[in-house]
């Protein structure tokens, strides 16, 4: 009963949106406040019907109702709850509902906020949200029914696969929907401008916040999702270059560009087309890479499997893509830059070589991903291309990247002088840079990439804390205030630039993060038996005893391995574990890690033999911990860029701030 | 303005060149791993000393998987042709006889694929045993 009001949500959702479509295409020709009030509500209709659908196929989740085929495929009796509610985006059906109805509140929301922007081009966006929204909704109904009967009902589900019954499973897949989702609005944004021939900053503006906000989602969700990898794949890293991977990755680094060139067209009226080009490059890289991943065309660690959703996402895709070029060219002329740039030596220029980069990254990790597609079809014969030519092709540009991320912030818009400008802004970055490499070099480190890594890191890092205290200074000897109330008010003072800085410093501690575990990490397989004892740098390992342990869903066994760290003298236990999950027999290996700020201790469990002893992988890891504090950190900067000033302004002497852009700052922006 | 053209046509020629660099260099060093059937690669000898994947079936017979499971050496079959594969490396749990796998390595002197990587195929395998009522969907 339930199952079939989930259903009928759908397919009314579908209609509506159609309907939809028919009212904004009415509202953009004729532009009446009537037809404009039906076109909204016509939004919050399709949210309200999703909400409602989402919460019938929960309820079946809860309830264990397995005559609902979803619900068998992915679930078990003996689950845990929050596994279970975990289950709604575990296979293919149940993500799409998710991103769905994720789709459909954000357009309600956007529909609400607009609600007193009687132009075309919100009609516009509206239109375009609509049509998004409806596409999801008629994929699940014609070709991935999360409603869809059971064939035969089961007394019990098959369980949820066991690689996914992990916290940081959990929250990976609904953080980067909300990205992918979030997207969405700064495309029917950038359509809306383009149909109304909207050259100046609104709809920019407007997508500003929209675009930060998905940014940020996506950006965590990847992290997360690397994380998961980490603890729960057992083989010691986070990244493999695989296409699930990249596609979550290629929206990110056209959406960081977007983030960007956003800067330039505010105020300045810079980089208008390069913003419509990603902002509608950056939605259908989206839905590329659900493509990819959905369609089976490049087989992954994780696909879902041919079906009739590749074909879908396919034709999506194309009308996406062949609609998107037809608008842009035809106002390409129209959105012209209202000044052109002065050279590269200045704000503008540095975003513009930030932004060439992280197109350049994001062509080469497409091109390199679909390689298996494109060689069958060259020589008929199935290809990969190994993470290690990713690495080479892609990191070099991303760390030219944080070298610029070091630099573009010291400068101005204006080009005067910028030469002298930027040696002068340089001198401190440069100088930590070269301190910091000269004490690795000490400390017997020597490969090149870890040297450019950390000095383009701590330059980025140095950069910001000195333009930070010169502000404070300058500010507390024109104000008088003491140096505390001069530092907050002058990070309070500009949530955006500070905000930016705070994402920055996050990558700087990332990109150390990955230097540091990629070419320096060591990997050693053991063999002991209890009581016996093995060292492995400076750890040493003592294997006590396998004890066995019942949980809800599986059987475990547990080797109790007790960490001697002899440099430190500290002790530890750890519990790697070796699963045997109910369902499938399927068995899993639980990695047990001593983690601190120098490096990670990573022990999983291989196999035990007939003769009492067990096989370990030890894996030490440095400075792994570095990447998830650069998420918080970036986590941290991004909110604090979207906040609105927390104190009053309270304004003292002009050019206290000496690298500031030139206009005055802007408080509403961040709402 | 015409000089910011020039920097700019200069800094696009850099990168350019980078990228054609990294793509030479990449290209050189074998670019792609190409996968292969058993069959596919006992016939197509250009293939032999480069590093491929390999998948087939894990034979009944020659199946020897040593101590701590950190090693195995068996014959990986096609339709007709066989391989011997030497592997080193953690062997994973749903690796035995009858398993499809993919190995990745290279063909020695001496006939054997040196492998250190190996992966059964196909771990969604999961859905179809034991329920057979949903299985294909």
């Amino acid at each position: 009963m339930i199952n079939t009001l989930g259903y009928y949500c759908l397919a009314i959702t579908v209609l509506v949106a159609a309907f939809e479509l028919l009212v904004s295409l009415a509202a953009v020709r004729f532009g009446s406040s009537q037809v404009r009030r039906t076109a909204r509500r016509g939004l919050y209709l399709m949210a309200g019907l999703l909400t409602v659908s989402s919460a019938c196929l929960m309820h079946a989740f809860v309830t264990s109702d397995f005559s609902l085929s979803y619900v068998a495929r992915y679930t078990e009796r003996a689950l845990p709850l929050g596994y279970k509610l975990a289950a709604f985006w575990a296979g293919q059906e149940g993500s799409l509902l998710l991103w769905a109805w994720l789709l459909g509140v954000m357009a309600a929301l956007f529909a609400f906020l607009q609600r007193r922007d009687q132009t075309v081009e919100n009609d516009a966006a509206q239109g375009t949200l609509a049509a998004v929204t409806g596409f999801f909704a008629a994929l699940m109904l014609f070709a991935a029914n999360p409603f869809e009967p059971a064939v035969q009902i089961a007394g019990d589900g098959m369980g949820l696969n066991p690689m996914l019954q992990d916290p940081w499973m959990i929250s990976h897949p609904p953080t980067l929907f909300i990205g992918y989702a979030g997207f969405t609005v700064p495309f029917a944004l950038a359509v809306g401008a383009l149909i109304a021939r909207r050259t100046d900053e609104k709809w920019t503006s407007l997508a500003r916040p929209w675009v930060m906000f998905s940014w940020l989602f996506l950006g965590i969700g990847i992290l997360l999702g690397a994380k998961w990898a980490y603890v729960e794949l057992g083989w010691g890293g986070y990244w493999a270059w695989d296409p699930v991977e990249n596609a979550s990755l290629l929206p990110w680094l056209t959406g960081t560009a977007l983030l960007h060139s956003l800067v330039g067209q505010r105020g300045q009226g810079m980089f208008k087309r390069w913003n419509l080009a990603l902002a509608i490059a950056t939605f259908l890289l989206c839905i590329f890479g659900t493509y990819i991943t959905r369609s089976g065309v490049v087989a992954s660690v994780h696909t879902f499997g041919k079906s009739l959703v590749g074909t879908f996402f396919a034709v999506f895709l194309l009308i996406g893509v062949l609609t998107s070029l037809a608008l842009f060219f035809w106002r390409f002329g129209a959105f012209k830059a209202d000044r052109p740039l002065d050279g590269l030596l200045n704000r503008e220029g540095m975003l513009l070589a930030g932004n060439v980069l992280l197109v350049l990254m994001t062509a080469i990790t497409l091109v390199l991903t679909m390689w298996p597609a494109f060689s069958g079809t060259i020589d008929g014969k199935e290809a990969t291309v190994p993470p290690r030519v990713f690495n080479k092709m892609v990191l070099p540009f991303a760390l030219l990247l944080v070298a610029i991320m070091a630099t573009g912030p010291l400068l101005s818009s204006v080009g005067q002088d910028a030469i002298r400008k930027l040696l002068r802004g340089l001198t401190i970055p440069l100088a930590t840079a070269i301190v910091v490499c000269g004490g690795l070099w000490a400390m017997e480190i020597r490969s090149v990439w870890a040297l450019a890594a950390a000095a383009a890191a701590t330059a980025v890092v140095s950069a910001i804390l000195a333009d930070l205290c010169l502000c404070v200074w300058t500010r507390h000897g024109q104000s008088g205030e003491n140096l505390l109330v001069a530092a907050v008010r002058v990070i309070d003072g500009n949530h955006r630039r500070y905000g930016a800085h705070i994402v920055h410093a996050g990558i700087a501690l990332i990109v150390i993060g990955v230097a540091g575990s990629s070419i320096y990490g060591t990997e050693s397989k053991v063999s002991l038996k209890p009581g016996e004892s093995v060292d492995v740098n400076r750890y040493t390992l003592t294997l006590h005893s396998i004890d066995s342990r019942r949980a809800e869903n599986y059987g475990a066994a547990i080797a109790r391995v007790t960490m001697l760290d002899r440099a430190s003298g500290a002790i530890r236990e750890l519990q790697p574990q070796h699963r045997t999950y109910d369902k499938g027999g399927q068995t899993m290996s639980e990695v047990a890690i001593r983690s601190n700020w120098r490096e990670d201790l990573y022990v999983t469990v291989l196999g035990a033999d007939d003769d009492g002893s067990v096989a370990f992988r030890v894996i030490v890891s440095p400075l792994v911990s570095w990447i998830w504090t650069g998420g918080l950190v970036l986590t941290v900067g991004a909110v604090f860029g979207l906040l609105p000033r927390f104190l009053p302004l309270r304004a003292v002497a002009p050019a206290a701030e000496p690298a500031q852009p030139t206009k005055p700052v802007r408080i509403a922006m961040a709402r | 303005m015409n000089r910011t053209a020039i920097k700019l046509l200069i800094g696009g020629v850099i990168l350019v060149g980078a990228v054609s660099y990294l793509a030479w260099a990449g290209m050189k060093e074998g670019w792609a791993t190409y996968h292969l059937s058993v069959d596919a690669f006992l016939k197509d000898t250009q293939h032999h000393g480069q590093r491929v994947r390999l998948f087939g079936k894990v034979a009944e017979e020659g199946l020897a998987s040593n101590p701590g499971r950190l090693s195995a050496s068996f014959v990986l079959l096609g339709e007709s042709g066989r391989v011997n594969v030497a592997y080193k490396g953690v062997v994973p749990d749903l690796f035995k006889a009858g398993a499809e796998v993919v190995v990745e390595g290279t063909l020695d002197k001496q006939g054997t694929f040196q492998s250190d990587v190996l992966m059964t195929k196909c771990a969604s395998k999961y859905d179809s045993k034991e329920h057979p009522q949903n299985g294909g969907k």
